[in-house]
């Protein structure tokens, strides 16, 4: 079945000879919720562009809704929503008009622009702020509108690049929250982003890019579990029981009593386990243990994250990036006080 | 165009080297006037035509900075991303500029009332110059738009704005008269196009209908704007696909 979104064998050089695209093929089926990760320079913001009609591709093919993306761009342009990585709205103009504006690039008939308008500011919940300028706004607020903008003409599908890079935590959330009420609405949602976390909460599947080309997709379940095993900590009481090691006693009874482990290290506090989905084998061990009188100290189960695949993958953490810009904000935060 | 409504500092601001040189020079200027061009005339007469040019020049220059701020800020991209036709949004950013000349003309030219100065061609004439300003803005801009587009720096499109500015000004009829300038001075003005559109609004003012000369400075102005804007729009084109 033909997706809303079909890319195959992808290439974008650009004059001065960079590969940024280098062959890629992926679907998108309708009313799907994509991710699109990599590190920055993987040819995320390029491979959107070609698909937004921004840019054109070297070679492949590329289709939006069935349409090729070389010959019924104009028709494309129509049912797509797009938000770019800056934030663009008028700042002379007022939310209302900034979105008006819009409806008139968007060439809708002005009564339908008005009414559409309302809800939007509804939705995006800037009734109260319509009428003042947007150079008034906080960031939050403009990214609000911003994307309120994308939505004027009611998109089938919304291209997302970077949609809440630099926000705080609250805005970022609303703004997710709205992305997920339009995906229930039935508007494909085709999104780069760097937080895996929501990433891994929204989006039904996704596709992990790198120099150019994908290393990776699936749905994030599938995704985690190619990592294999969950890891679980266990910590004991007493580190001798009994005259011998606990450890070794406590390695007998996971030997003796369980399948599915993959392997045992030690560690800090005790033992590390390797297992598939250790969160349903908690009950048993522990239960295991207190048989075996060997007291727990602690017990702790962690799955794989994407973050763990996004690792494997590329070779680099996206976390590191995303700790470092909070922090730098937080200190921008500090700052103003 | 209500950008420009919204933001009166700019137009203000934009109007402020015009608005001095049309109180302050043309009096400094004021006993001297009639051995540097004006004859009988005042000067403030005399120098009219040069300062509402010598607006639209700058003024013009600021279009370039603007699609420069639309590449940057990412408008630009924005509106490629809807179905609105290619060709309107140059054509809109040029309507605009046109609009904010002849806004800030006609200020010049009420300012330019108040100390006495009224077109020997009457209402007509005020019109005529209004729509020759207009002209020329509009060619003269291209050469912002078509360097934005080229080097997408605004600091490059206003270097070199500044770089033109004094010595074309200068170097033409617009604040004096061919006669006091330096023989080779006299040269270069003649190959001036700022020389034939500054002649053509000064006519206007002073004396009437003298169409060889008006004509005259349409035909460059033409000249101009079919390079200019033929480039923007080859830039413009390349941008945008």
């Amino acid at each position: 079945m033909p997706g809303i979104i079909d890319v195959s064998q992808l290439v974008k050089t650009y004059g001065d000879g960079t590969k940024a695209v280098k062959g890629i093929t992926f679907s998108v089926s309708e009313g799907e919720f994509f991710g699109f990760l990599g590190p920055n320079g993987a040819g995320k913001s390029t491979t959107i562009k070609i698909l937004t009609t921004l840019l054109q591709k070297t070679s492949g093919s590329a289709s939006v809704a069935g349409l090729s993306v070389d010959s019924d761009a104009a028709k494309i342009r129509k049912i797509i929503g797009v938000q770019n990585q800056d934030t663009v709205v008028d700042e002379d103009l007022t939310g209302r008009e900034n979105l008006i504006l819009q409806g008139q690039l968007q060439q809708m008939h002005a009564s339908a622009i008005k009414e559409r308008v309302d809800d939007l500011l509804k939705i995006v919940d800037l009734v109260d702020a319509a009428d003042k300028r947007a150079g008034f706004y906080s960031g939050g607020m403009k990214k609000r509108l911003d994307l309120a903008t994308t939505l004027v003409h009611n998109p089938k599908i919304l291209f997302l690049d970077e949609p809440t890079t630099g926000l705080d935590p609250q805005s970022r959330a609303a703004i997710w929250a709205y992305l997920k009420r339009l995906n229930e609405q039935g508007i494909t949602i085709f999104i780069t982003t760097q937080y895996l976390e929501e990433v891994d909460r929204l989006c039904r599947r996704l596709a992990i890019v790198d120099l150019g080309e994908i290393v990776a997709q699936g749905t994030p379940g599938e995704l985690k579990q190619e990592i294999g095993a969950d890891s679980i900590s266990l910590g004991f009481e007493n580190s001798t029981m009994n005259g011998s090691d606990t450890k070794t006693k406590a390695r007998q009874v996971l030997e003796n009593k369980f399948d599915g482990i993959s392997n045992v290290v030690d560690s800090d506090i005790g033992l590390t386990v390797y297992a598939k989905n250790g969160s349903y084998m908690v009950p048993e061990l522990v239960r295991a243990f207190d048989e075996a009188n060997i007291r727990l100290s602690t017990i702790g189960v962690s799955s794989p994250t994407l973050d763990d695949v996004f690792l494997k993958h590329t070779g680099k953490r996206i976390r590191v990036e995303e700790v470092s810009s909070s922090n730098s904000r937080g200190m921008f935060g500090r700052r103003r006080r | 165009m209500k950008k420009l409504v919204r933001n009166p500092i700019l137009v203000f601001f934009s109007l402020f080297q015009p608005i001095i040189f049309l109180l302050l020079f043309t009096q400094l200027f004021s006993n001297l006037g009639r051995f540097i061009g004006s004859g009988t005339l005042s000067y403030t007469t005399f120098a009219t035509a040069g300062i509402v040019l010598q607006n639209a020049f700058s003024s013009a220059f600021q279009s370039g900075t603007a699609v420069v701020d639309d590449i940057k800020s990412g408008f630009l991209a924005k509106m490629l991303a809807t179905p609105v036709n290619r060709s309107a949004i140059l054509f809109g950013r040029l309507l605009s500029d046109v609009f904010r000349v002849v806004a800030q003309t006609v200020i010049i030219l009420v300012l330019a009332f108040a100390l006495g100065v009224y077109p020997a061609t009457g209402i007509i004439g005020y019109l005529l110059v209004i729509f020759t300003v207009a002209f020329f803005g509009l060619a003269w801009s291209g050469i912002s738009l078509a360097l934005g587009l080229k080097t997408k720096s605004a600091e490059t499109v206003f270097g070199i704005a500044g770089a033109l500015t004094f010595p074309l000004l200068f170097m033409s009829t617009a604040l004096v008269s061919q006669g006091f300038m330096p023989s080779w001075m006299q040269t270069v003005s003649n190959y001036n196009p700022i020389s034939y559109a500054v002649n053509a609004i000064r006519v206007l003012i002073i004396s009437g209908y003298d169409w060889s000369i008006i004509l005259q400075a349409y035909g460059v102005i033409a000249g101009i704007g079919i390079v200019t804007l033929g480039a923007t729009l080859y830039l413009f084109r390349k941008v945008v696909s």
